[in-house]
């Protein structure tokens, strides 16, 4: 049996406890980090254009980590059938325009035209079908990883059975 | 619920937390929070402890109360 002489060796006790700190302090710098930017966006009146940066690492952050999530079996996906998934593809959409709604007609002042809400809906609608593309994705190659390796273990199991 | 069985376990067995803690790839503090039933190990550590102290798992790790559970 191995022994465990190094002295920063972590045991599982160790990593469980590690990974419910760097998850605890994910989410806190990914809150504060909101926090400083919707201070500087409404109460010091910056650009909405000084954080576009900021934007795309919580986009990436964001649909990575739901993607990881769903690839690695952490969100359990029971059997969706497609009613399931017309409603969060709905929940998306509609998530989605009030976002956009709000950026442009309350935050940014700039009361959108009909035409120009109208070309709003359909991004919103086509980014909406990616990004739920995406997790898909993600969701059916974890799937197929794991029963790749239970397979794999059932044919481990089927050949001691037999040899023994 | 404190786990005294794998304590007396170890104890006859000659070793001390450190000692188990170093063979089974742990460390004293988690041994120590084993037995004193603040943390649940896992399968392959149970497996490890076990063989170590030259007993079961239902040696060190069943209570009479989990059969009263079920």
């Amino acid at each position: 049996m191995k022994k465990n002489n190094r002295p920063f060796n972590m045991d599982e006790r160790s990593k469980l406890v590690a990974y419910k700190v760097i998850a605890m302090m994910y989410f806190m710098t990914i809150l504060s980090m909101q926090g400083v930017i919707m201070y500087k966006q409404f109460a010091l009146g910056q650009s909405i254009h000084d954080f576009e940066g900021f934007a795309v690492i919580f986009l990436v952050n964001v649909l990575f980590l739901l993607a990881a999530l769903l690839y690695f079996g952490a969100i359990p996906l029971r059997k969706l059938n497609l009613k399931s998934i017309a409603l969060i593809y709905g929940l998306f959409v509609v998530l989605g325009l009030l976002f956009t709604f709000l950026k442009y007609n309350v935050f940014q002042k700039m009361g959108l035209s009909f035409i120009e809400i109208m070309d709003k809906i359909i991004i919103v609608v086509v980014l909406c079908s990616l990004i739920l593309l995406f997790f898909a994705v993600f969701a059916l190659l974890g799937k197929r990883k794991m029963n790749k390796e239970l397979e794999n273990k059932r044919y481990i199991i089927d050949f001691k059975l037999l040899s023994s | 619920m404190k786990n005294i069985k794998m304590k007396i376990a170890r104890v006859e067995k000659g070793l001390s937390q450190e000692n188990l803690a170093d063979i089974v790839g742990a460390s004293r503090q988690t041994i120590g929070l084993i037995e004193k039933g603040s943390y649940n190990p896992s399968l392959n550590l149970c497996i490890s402890i076990a063989k170590v102290l030259d007993r079961t798992l239902n040696d060190l790790f069943w209570s009479e109360e989990n059969e009263k559970k079920q």
